[in-house]
């Protein structure tokens, strides 16, 4: 009940009570009854792991209890995601149609049961991300950044991990209702390798995101209101990162520009290596991915940086 | 001065009010304004590249598109100007906001309706009225007929979300069930009628009756199709007194949520 209690306070002030009251509560564990200097990474310590292994441990109890804290909402997650499967039926009936006018069995390379598991996938991932800026907003505003910044785990990669393990929890959701339309219309699908190259692809595809949505929610230290950015970075994803249509359907001048681009690796990769795997490809997407993923982290090191110098929270 | 003649000065003074409320905020005025036009340029991003590789879906061309774009858009807009608070109506409830309302000598529904005014909504008005300068029949009958479906729009767009709204007076806090009714019912406005059949295409034209909007550039804009302007009448009025009647046997049982609140 205190997690339900604690979620829903979070949800009304934008802040991470819920991941922080967690991590306190872990440190007293009361079937053992070990005090609170018992956590996991500060036994490490004692033991003498390295520092890398304890703070990996640190990161991986925030995203444990984000996951934690989200499945407690499961249902409410999967009442919301029903609205997946109104805008699934529409495309199912749009492609349909297509199909037929066109009178081919496949367009732009897709068979009409790999484009509808591409959309699938596809709105999985971008309904499954968290709003993060709104959350980093309302810490910068209400100064609860201050707080953050003094607990011994850095700001970015807290946040990190609670925005994975959130998104997670979001995506089985979404995968298992949009799975379920696709399962029941087209039965088991045969892709081979796809799910491990969905996976592989997504895990990238929401860390591109976070150090995306990051850099916008940190562009809060400067200006009053993120929204409206993160706003168009989100219709950036339905279109040119190949929400709404693989990128194959487009104009080939446009598909060149969108080749340069970060978006394609959030949207485009995951759902494309699921429906149409390719053991060459995926070296390819996974690299192109992961040099985003450099630069960007770069970047918002550097914005970071330059934000919490202008930082000035006032009072407690 | 009739009863008809003063409620229609108070719905202007409030429709005024709103107006000049949102305006105190210029900036985050437009930024809402322009975000929601961004919003819509999606789907004519996405309309674009389909119809450049598929000039035609089911009879319905680009155009056709554009113009079913430019009615949902605008309507809803300017339901949601005119009468914005039809999309919180579930949460006035719920939350005992109602109250306030009551205890003053105007028709309750009304009132509540044109209390409020969605800024973002402007944007849409102006996208639509952007899509039908540019794709549409600039004639003085082509605009007549854009008037009219319009407004046809806005009735439909208002009439739907009271209905379903006023569930919360019958099951409590109606407002997700009302949202998922609001956004099924856009998500259907906003695709041609013609891509939907049996089943699907029924429900169009009752459950959710959102194939009278997206129908209207095929059944009005590009030709007059008698049968069906009738039959959008005939569901306008029906919508009209379903959610009347729903909003005034829901009064009936509400129940003060004791709430203290000033209305600025």
């Amino acid at each position: 009940m205190r997690a339900r209690d604690e979620e829903h306070k979070r949800r009304q002030d934008g802040s991470n009570g819920p991941i922080m009251a967690g991590l306190e509560a872990a440190s007293v564990n009361e079937r053992t009854g070990r005090s609170a200097s018992h956590t996991p990474w500060q036994d490490g310590e004692r033991r003498g792991v390295s520092s890398l292994a304890v703070k990996l441990a640190k990161y991986t109890a925030v995203g444990g209890i984000t996951v934690r804290n989200h499945v407690a909402y499961i249902y409410d997650f999967l009442l919301r995601s029903l609205f997946l499967l109104v805008i699934l039926y529409v495309f199912l009936q749009l492609w349909t149609v297509t199909f037929e006018g066109e009178g081919t069995s496949r367009i732009a390379g897709y068979r009409f049961d790999q484009i509808i598991w591409y959309l699938i996938f596809a709105e999985a991932i971008i309904m499954a991300s968290p709003r993060l800026s709104l959350k980093v907003e309302e810490e910068v505003k209400k100064g609860d950044i201050g707080y953050q910044l003094t607990r011994p785990m850095s700001y970015l990669l807290f946040h990190y991990s609670a925005y994975m393990g959130e998104a997670a929890v979001r995506l089985v959701v979404n995968l298992a209702v949009g799975g379920a339309l696709g399962l029941f219309v087209f039965g088991v699908p045969d892709w081979g390798f796809g799910w491990v190259g969905y996976l592989v692809m997504a895990a990238g595809a929401f860390t591109v995101n976070f150090l995306i949505t990051m850099m916008i929610a940190l562009c809060s230290f400067w200006i009053e209101e993120t929204w409206g950015i993160e706003f168009v970075y989100n219709k950036l994803l339905f279109t040119v990162g190949g929400m709404m249509l693989p990128l194959e359907t487009f104009p080939e001048t446009l598909q060149k520009v969108c080749a340069w681009l970060p978006f394609q690796t959030v949207v485009y990769f995951p759902s494309k290596m699921a429906v149409q795997f390719d053991a060459l490809l995926i070296g390819k997407f996974f690299v192109i991915q992961w040099i985003w993923i450099a630069l960007l982290s770069l970047l918002l090191a550097l914005l970071y940086r330059k934000g919490v110098k202008k930082l000035n929270v006032n009072g407690g | 001065m009739s009863t008809a003649a003063k409620h229609l000065s108070f719905v202007f003074a409030c429709w005024k009010m709103n107006l000049a409320g949102a305006m105190e905020f210029r900036m985050s005025f437009w930024l809402q304004v322009v975000t929601m036009m961004v919003n819509n340029a999606v789907w004519i991003f996405f309309w674009g590249v389909y119809f450049n590789r598929f000039p035609l879906v089911n009879g319905w061309q680009m155009q056709d598109v554009m113009m079913m774009w430019a009615v949902s858009a605008a309507g809803f807009g300017f339901s949601a100007v005119l009468f914005g608070n039809a999309y919180s109506l579930a949460n006035i409830v719920a939350t005992g906001q109602l109250d306030t309302y009551l205890a003053q000598p105007k028709p309750v529904l009304l009132h509540v309706l044109v209390s409020r005014m969605s800024v973002s909504a402007i944007g849409d008005i102006l996208f639509g009225l952007i899509l039908f300068v540019l794709f549409g029949d600039l004639s003085w009958l082509g605009i007549v007929k854009f008037a009219v479906a319009l407004c046809l729009a806005t009735m439909i767009f208002t009439y739907f979300t009271v209905l379903t709204q006023s569930l919360a007076f019958y099951i409590g806090n109606a407002e997700g069930l009302g949202h998922q009714f609001f956004i099924t019912f856009l998500t259907f406005a906003t695709y041609p009628t013609d891509i939907f059949r049996g089943i699907g295409r029924m429900v169009l034209f009752t459950v959710i009756p959102a194939g009278f909007i997206s129908y209207l550039p095929l059944g009005l804009l590009r030709e007059m199709q008698t049968p069906f302007l009738l039959a959008t009448v005939v569901a306008v009025t029906v919508l009209a007194v379903c959610a009347t009647w729903s909003f005034s046997r829901g009064l009936k049982r509400y129940g003060s949520g004791n709430m203290m609140t000033v209305r600025m």
